[in-house]
């Protein structure tokens, strides 16, 4: 579904990626492990368009997508929930909501969808027309994840999405990462607690300086050594 | 009393007009963070267009207000893409010296094109004021009134209710999200400089008609403009429209009962006050749109 071969992308002159190739196919839930600054929200910044790569290329259902402008990608299918939530603070909820499916234009459709997310998140629903940057950091995950519910994407990006949350939340944002991928959307998850991404995946990839140092199952790199001993504490 | 009421509404009127000129700027200054000198300009743009369109070539008089606002859009839609599109995420100080030296090259056009006569322009409207009870106010400025009143409801409305003004504010409070969410950044830049420019105009080519028009007239207002937008606080449209009418205020009033020779003085009073006291402005933060 895609695929990503030798990609490399800069921050002015510093090299970020190097030759990063990866893929994840169709109802996977893949993930991207590694430390800060290890290339994870680069990549994702790469495949979604906000960051244009200098090299190698991204494929998305065999359309090439490396010079793509986000608009066009998200238009494709691929929906970005960033890191940090990044929730627009000063509009409401439902406003929020309406932004993630700002290039649809099938409306009743679209109503529909809105009750679905009010649906699976209730709370969301009770604050409606509040100011999303009055929500607290676990409301405003789940809003983070119903906008980018709402273009209807085939795949979803997700960027550290336990970041910052109140340990509780965490199994609850990961409950809610598993459903969307039992609902036929497919995953790509970056997560710096390896541990709960190498558990909830299909196949990982964990990225050091930049590049791809070991890729397989979850399973594969819960028994590596180096991952054990690096990220897993040993 | 009678002369109160009369200063009353005569703020009534000129709020009007200077809440068009707040409501752009702040747009422009308050959301996309562009420290814009030629906000004046495009004001006094609107009403040289008024005075060519009218008075030169002889159109109707409502039809060329369409066009002058028409044209200051077009004009602010060209600035963002030739001046500020390059410097995007440019030092803001870099984005000032450009919009000064866009300033000079504006005002100095206007001297060139225009010549530093003033130009009067004529209006369709009678000459004897409207008469109620102890209070007299001439039409045009009326009319004026009723048409600023109408374009700040449409810029509103067009802000808080439209597709495009949600697309506005996400990518003022978010540039990267926005984005993401499909939103084309550059349209929504040009767009919104474009539709402040407009404002500016709109006012120059209202009160282009009740005034004088000079290459001068922009540098007080927009001056004016600044003072609104730091009075309301950046980037809150009901701040500035009631900034607008409250600077007005304390100028008619300034005028009325201490000096008309310190009319605009009273205005730069009252900021520095509120500078002083509520360095964000006077209302709230919540109530910001980008």
């Amino acid at each position: 579904m895609l695929e990503i071969d030798g990609l490399d992308c800069c921050y002015g002159k510093v090299n970020a990626l190097r030759a990063v190739s990866l893929t994840v196919n169709q109802g996977e839930l893949v993930t991207l492990i590694g430390a800060n600054g290890a290339g994870k929200t680069t990549t994702l910044k790469a495949i979604s368009g906000l960051l244009p790569p200098v090299g190698g290329s991204i494929h998305f259902e065999g359309e090439d997508i490396t010079q793509a402008s986000a608009k066009r990608i998200l238009a494709l299918g691929i929906a970005h929930c960033p890191e940090g939530r990044r929730v627009f603070p000063y509009m409401t909820v439902q406003e929020n909501l309406e932004m993630g499916c700002y290039l649809r234009t099938d409306r009743s459709a679209l109503t529909e969808d809105m009750e679905r997310i009010f649906t699976r998140f209730p709370v969301l629903a009770e604050r409606r027309s509040q100011m999303a940057g009055t929500l607290s950091g676990g409301e405003q995950q789940m809003l983070a994840i119903g906008r980018a519910l709402m273009s209807r994407p085939k795949l979803v990006l997700f960027d550290e999405p336990s970041l910052g949350l109140a340990p509780n939340l965490v199994e609850r944002t990961f409950d809610i990462i598993m459903e969307i991928r039992a609902q036929g959307t497919t995953v790509l998850m970056v997560e710096q607690n390896a541990y709960a991404a190498l558990e909830m995946c299909d196949r990982s990839y964990l990225l050091e300086s930049g590049q791809v140092a070991l890729q397989g199952t979850g399973q594969d790199l819960l028994d590596d050594p180096h991952v054990r001993e690096a990220y897993l504490g040993g | 009393m009678d002369q109160l009421l009369q200063h009353l509404l005569n703020t009534l009127i000129l709020g009007g007009t200077y809440a068009l000129l707040g409501i752009g700027l702040t747009l422009i200054f308050g959301i996309m963070k562009v420290v814009n000198f030629t906000h004046g300009e495009l004001y006094a743009f609107g009403a040289y267009m008024m005075f060519f369109f009218a008075m030169v070539l002889g159109l109707d008089f409502f039809a060329t207000l369409v066009i002058a606002v028409i044209l200051g859009v077009a004009l602010g839609a060209l600035i963002e893409i030739t001046l500020l599109r390059p410097l995007r995420g440019a030092n803001i100080d870099t984005t000032m010296l450009v919009m000064i030296g866009a300033w000079i090259v504006m005002q100095n056009t206007e001297q060139l094109v225009w010549s530093g006569i003033a130009k009067s322009i004529n209006t369709p409207f009678p000459v004897e004021p409207l008469v109620l009870g102890p209070v007299s106010v001439s039409w045009v400025r009326v009319f004026v009134f009723v048409v600023a009143v109408l374009l700040i409801l449409g810029a509103q409305l067009l802000i808080h209710r439209t597709k495009l003004g949600k697309a506005m504010r996400a990518t003022f409070q978010d540039r990267d999200t926005a984005a993401l969410m499909g939103v084309n950044i550059n349209f929504v830049y040009t767009a919104t400089f474009a539709l402040g420019s407009g404002l500016a105009a709109a006012a120059g080519a209202l009160l282009g008609p009740v005034f004088v028009v000079t290459p001068t007239m922009g540098n007080l207002a927009a001056l004016k403009a600044f003072a609104i937008v730091i009075l309301g606080g950046l980037g809150n449209i009901k701040g500035a429209t009631i900034g607008g009418f409250i600077l007005a205020f304390v100028e008619e009033m300034g005028a009325g009962y201490v000096s008309s020779g310190y009319r605009d003085a009273m205005g730069f009073l009252l900021i520095i006050i509120v500078l002083l006291f509520k360095p964000t402005g006077l209302f709230a933060r919540a109530e910001r749109i980008g």
